[in-house]
C-alpha cells in the first residue's frame, strides 16, 4: 500500500534541501585535519616525542573515540525510538538522527587502534592485558571475559601464563559490535532512503520491526562496549550502572549534537516551518531530561560504592575524589556543569525554543560529555605508576585528540547532510510532524 | 471584574450566564475567538474533547503554576537537606566511621522531598486555580448540556463578567453561528 504523494508548501525542494556537495570541502578537511591531530597524538605517544607518554597518548585518543562513538550512538537509538513509539513530531527530524547513526561503522573504526595499541603493548590503560597482573585473583576469576577460549591460568597445572594471552573473546565481542552497529544504522538509513524514493508506509513499517530487533542488540552491545572499553580500565572495579551511566551519556551528546545541527540547517535558511520552535522546543526538552538522567545515574552509581564501601569499587572513586586530588575538581566541575547549569538554564522555556539559546548550551553540553568520559580515562594514566594523581603538562595534546576526533565527526556530517533530503518528506507522519505543537 | 449589576429571569431566579452550543470544533474554535476579541473575562468552552490551540482562541494568560512548583520544590528540597543536616550533628550516628555531615546520605531524602512537595504544589495548586473541587455547576441543571460529553461543543459567558449583557451578550453569541443559545439559571 503507498499513500499519495505528500504536498506541502513547506516540503518545496529549495527548503529541505541543501546544493549537492555543499561544504563538501570544509567537511573533508576537518575529517583529514582532525583525523591527522588524533593519530599524529597517537604517534608522539608511541614514539615519546615531546615528552608524551605511549598512556596519556592512548586516554585521550579513547577518550575522543568513545565521547564520538557514544555520539553515534544516540543517533541510532533515537532512529530507533522515534520508530518504535511511532512518533509523530519526530518525522522531520529523524533524517538527522539517522545521518549520526550512519557514523557507527566509523566510530568503530577510530576505537580499533586504540585497542590494537593496547594488545601488541601488552595493556597500558588495560592493566588485565598485562602478564604481570595474571597473578592477581580478581583478574583471575573475571578472565574468562577477557580471554576464552584461551586461559591466564592452566587448568590443569594451576600455573599462571608468564607470557600475554590473546584476549579471544574480547577481540570476538569488539567484532559483533561492528558488525551490530553497522548493519542496523545501514538498515534503517536505506530504509529510509528508499521512502524518499517511493512513499510507501511498508517501508516505515519494516522500519519499525528493525527497531524492535534493533533495540535489543543496541542495548547489549552498548552495554558490554561500555564494559569492555571503558569500565575495563580499572578490572577491580564493577558496577552494574556502568552501561547505563554510557547510555545517559551517549543520548545526552547525540541530543545537543543534533540540536547544532538543525540550529546550523536553520541558520542557512533551511527547514522554514519544517522543523520549527516547537521542535527545538521537545528536543530541549529530551536535552534536560538526559541531563537529569546523567545526574540520577551518575549519582547512584557514586552514592552505592561510597555507601556500600567495598574496596575495589571505593577505588575508582578514591582516586578520582579525595581531597587533593586534580580529578576532583573535574568531578566537581562535572556535577556543575553536566547537571545544575544545563538543568537550571534549560528549565526556561524561552531557552529550549530558540535555536540559537539551545545551540550554545548544546555547545557547552557536548564539552561536558567528553569531560564525563575523560574523567574515566585521564587519571587512569597515572594508576599503577606509584606516582600521585597529577595532571601533565601537554594539555594541548589532550585537546588535540578529541577535538580531532570530534572535527571528524562534525566533518562526516558536513560531508554526508547535503546528500540526502534534510527531512524524510515521505515519512507517513509527515504532516503530523510539520502540525506539530505542544499545547501546554 | 464582578459586576454589580445582578440579572434575574421573570420567574425571579439569578441568571448564572447565557449558554451558546456549536456544532462543530471548528466553530466553536472561532466562536471562541470572538468572545476574545469583545474582551469577555469570565467564560468558558465546553467540549468532549480537548480541542487543540483553544487556549490561544480563548486568549489564555500562561500558568503561574510552574512558578510556584519551582519555588515550592527547591525550597522544599532546601529544607530537607538542612532538616538531615541539623538532625545528624544534633543526634549523630556513627556509620562506617563517615563524617556525620556527609552530603551523599543526605541526597535521596532531599530529592524524594523536592519531588513530593513538587508534585503536591502542582496538583493541589493546579485544583486551587481551577477553582475544583466543586460539588455542582448551574450548567448541569441544563438537559443540552449533557452534550457536552458526547458531541455538541458549548460557550458559557457568565453574568459576572463586567462585560455582560443580556441583550447584546446574546446578539454576540449568535452572531458567532450558535445553533441554540439559552439562558442558565443559578
Amino acid at each position: 500500500m503507498t499513500t499519495a504523494p505528500v504536498h506541502r508548501p513547506q516540503l518545496a525542494a529549495d527548503n529541505i534541501t541543501l546544493a549537492k556537495g555543499a561544504g563538501r570541502g570544509v567537511g573533508m578537511a576537518l575529517i583529514v585535519v582532525g583525523l591527522l591531530a588524533a593519530l599524529a597524538v597517537l604517534g608522539m605517544g608511541l614514539s615519546g616525542a615531546a615528552g608524551v607518554t605511549k598512556k596519556h597518548a592512548l586516554a585521550v585518543y579513547h577518550t575522543g573515540a568513545m565521547g564520538v562513538l557514544a555520539m553515534a550512538l544516540g543517533g541510532l537509538f533515537f532512529t530507533m525510538v522515534f520508530h518504535l513509539t511511532n512518533a509523530g513530531w519526530s518525522a522531520t527530524i529523524r533524517r538527522q538522527c539517522e545521518n549520526l547513526a550512519s557514523f557507527l561503522p566509523f566510530a568503530w573504526l577510530l576505537v580499533l587502534p586504540a585497542l590494537v595499541i593496547e594488545i601488541a603493548n601488552h595493556g597500558l590503560l588495560f592493566a588485565w592485558l598485562n602478564p604481570a597482573y595474571y597473578h592477581d585473583h580478581a583478574l583471575q576469576v573475571k578472565s574468562a571475559f577477557f580471554y576464552l577460549p584461551n586461559h591466564i591460568v592452566d587448568h590443569d597445572t594451576h600455573k599462571v601464563a608468564t607470557e600475554p594471552v590473546l584476549p579471544v573473546f574480547f577481540l570476538a565481542r569488539a567484532l559483533v559490535y561492528g558488525v551490530v552497529w553497522t548493519l542496523l544504522s545501514r538498515r534503517l538509513c536505506a530504509l529510509s532512503r528508499a521512502q524518499d524514493a517511493s512513499p510507501s508506509v511498508e517501508l516505515a513499517a519494516k522500519a519499525r520491526f528493525t527497531s524492535s530487533w534493533g533495540m535489543l542488540l543496541f542495548a547489549l552491545t552498548t552495554a558490554f562496549a561500555s564494559f569492555d572499553w571503558l569500565m575495563s580500565v580499572d578490572f577491580k572495579f564493577f558496577s552494574t550502572m556502568w552501561p547505563v551511566w554510557y547510555f545517559s551519556g551517549a543520548a545526552f551528546s547525540a541530543m545537543a549534537l543534533l540540536v547544532l545541527v538543525f540550529a546550523r540547517l536553520k541558520a542557512v535558511g533551511k527547514l522554514e516551518g519544517v522543523v520549527t520552535s516547537e521542535h527545538f522546543h521537545d528536543k530541549g526538552k529530551i536535552l534536560f531530561s538526559f541531563t537529569v538522567f546523567w545526574a540520577y545515574i551518575s549519582f547512584s552509581q557514586y552514592f552505592l560504592i561510597w555507601y556500600g564501601n567495598i574496596p575495589e569499587e571505593t577505588a575508582y572513586y578514591y582516586f578520582r575524589t579525595f581531597e587533593g586530588s586534580p580529578w576532583r575538581t573535574l568531578g566537581i566541575t562535572l556535577m556543575i556543569g553536566h547537571f545544575i547549569a544545563p538543568f537550571l538554564i534549560v528549565l526556561f522555556r524561552p531557552v529550549k525554543k530558540s535555536p540559537l539559546a539551545l545551540g550554545l548550551v548544546a555547545l557547552w553540553c557536548l564539552g561536558m560529555h567528553f569531560a564525563d568520559i575523560y574523567f574515566v580515562l585521564r587519571p587512569m594514566v597515572d594508576a599503577g605508576t606509584g606516582l600521585p594523581p597529577h595532571i601533565m603538562g601537554h594539555l594541548w595534546v589532550d585537546l588535540a585528540a578529541i577535538v580531532g576526533l570530534f572535527a571528524v565527526l562534525v566533518g562526516f556530517l558536513i560531508v554526508k547532510i547535503p546528500g540526502l533530503s534534510l527531512v524524510a518528506h515521505n515519512d507517513p507522519w509527515i504532516d503530523e510532524s510539520l502540525e506539530h505543537r505542544n499545547y501546554v | 471584574m464582578a459586576s454589580t449589576r445582578l440579572y434575574v429571569t421573570e420567574a425571579g431566579e439569578t441568571i448564572h450566564g447565557i449558554l451558546a452550543e456549536y456544532a462543530t470544533p471548528a466553530a466553536l474554535y472561532h466562536a471562541a475567538e470572538k468572545v476574545r476579541d469583545a474582551g469577555y473575562a469570565s467564560w468558558d468552552t465546553h467540549s468532549p474533547f480537548p480541542i487543540h490551540g483553544m487556549e490561544d482562541a480563548m486568549g489564555f494568560p500562561r500558568t503561574k503554576l510552574p512558578v510556584l512548583v519551582a519555588v515550592v520544590g527547591l525550597s522544599s528540597a532546601g529544607l530537607g537537606f538542612l532538616m538531615q543536616w541539623w538532625m545528624s550533628l544534633d543526634y549523630p550516628l556513627p556509620v562506617q566511621g563517615k563524617p556525620y555531615d556527609s552530603w551523599q546520605a543526605f541526597v535521596p531524602i532531599t530529592f524524594e522531598l523536592g519531588i513530593l512537595l513538587s508534585a503536591f504544589t502542582a496538583l493541589i495548586g493546579m485544583l486551587a486555580m481551577n477553582g475544583l473541587p466543586r460539588h455542582h455547576h448551574p450548567l448541569f441543571r441544563k438537559t443540552r448540556f449533557l452534550a457536552s460529553s458526547d458531541d455538541r461543543f458549548f460557550i458559557c459567558i457568565e453574568a459576572r463578567d463586567a462585560k455582560f449583557d443580556p441583550d447584546r451578550t446574546r446578539a454576540l453569541l449568535e452572531e458567532s453561528g450558535a445553533t441554540s443559545i439559552e439562558l442558565v439559571e443559578e
